[in-house]
């Protein structure tokens, strides 16, 4: 039987949630994250580099059309974050990042106006070895430009961990 | 950007390191419009009873991908990229990634290169496993 699936939240796999960037993703957006994560590459900045290995201008670094909130339109909740959540209470558990999964089917433009579709898609839950429950809560996101095209997709796999006394 | 690797399998990728100090934290929070406070915000993080700023999980994927794309050229394009998180990185720690080819394939247009990856801080694993697929066009 489980601890903290219930039918209720079992019930919402399925749902969805859509945000679409009110603007193109920007160069200076790609200057901004590749000078956050200390990156040289030229493909992000300097387009006659870009052109000369065959694209069309410079490229976005491949995970940030994964990172960023760049496209979502909520208000910044009590822990100042403004990023897409299923705002899922499970009392009775902390929750920890399980990992991510990532698929990158062409390269994102400083011209992208970036559509993020989420699912929510799967959940599960298991019992650790130290006998807490843990509920795992898996989103795939897809990520697509204005022209409908699919540029990456990304599922995510949170851990809603039940806390348990070590006594 | 490194210039490059020999590509085969059981090559290890130069180690990347970074020192994550809180700046970095801030610039990579603006950079992606994340600003949980669980990233900078010290009265936050003492109710929280958290002993001091948590590294954003998603910026190991940024590091992972920067390190197989330095050591591979501007010819390579990542097709996918996973990772798991073991522990949690706090300001000021200094992270390793440490990458091997695993697998190698040609292809039409180029060769399918696996990765294989994770990041340490000290003996601590922080991410793992954790794994690139790349082509190198030719």
């Amino acid at each position: 039987m489980n601890r903290l699936l219930t039918p209720e939240l079992e019930a919402l796999i399925g749902t969805e949630a859509v945000y679409s960037s009110a603007e193109p993703l920007g160069q200076a957006s790609i200057r901004y994250f590749a000078t956050a994560i200390g990156a040289d590459n030229p493909l992000y900045t300097d387009q006659d580099a870009a052109r000369e290995a065959g694209y069309a201008d410079v490229i976005a670094p491949p995970t940030l059309v994964c990172e960023t909130n760049q496209y979502v339109d909520r208000p910044r909740n009590e822990d100042g974050y403004i990023g897409h959540q299923w705002d899922i209470e499970v009392p009775g558990t902390r929750l920890i990042r399980g990992g991510n999964e990532y698929e990158f089917h062409q390269p994102v433009y400083p011209s992208d106006c970036i559509t993020a579709h989420w699912l929510l898609a799967e959940m599960s839950e298991s019992i650790s070895r130290k006998g807490a429950a843990m509920l795992f809560v898996i989103s795939e996101v897809r990520y697509t430009n204005q022209n409908d095209e699919l540029l990456a997709v990304n599922r995510e796999t949170n851990i809603y961990q039940e806390l348990v006394s070590d006594g | 950007m490194a210039d490059h690797i020999d590509i085969v399998e059981g090559a290890q990728l130069p180690v990347l390191e970074r020192t994550i100090e809180l700046a970095d934290m801030i610039a990579y929070a603006g950079a992606t419009w994340d600003w949980h406070r669980l990233h900078y915000d010290p009265a936050y993080l003492a109710e929280k009873r958290v002993p001091a700023p948590v590294v954003d999980g998603q910026v190991f994927g940024a590091y992972l991908a920067e390190q197989v794309l330095g050591a591979f050229g501007t010819r390579a394009e990542i097709r996918k990229l996973s990772f798991r998180f073991r522990s949690m990185v706090f300001a000021g720690e200094t992270i390793a990634c440490h990458s091997e080819v695993s697998t190698t394939e040609p292809t039409s247009g180029g060769l399918i290169v696996g990765v294989a990856q994770k990041i340490l801080v000290g003996d601590r694993v922080a991410v793992a496993p954790a794994f690139a697929e790349v082509m190198i066009h030719e």
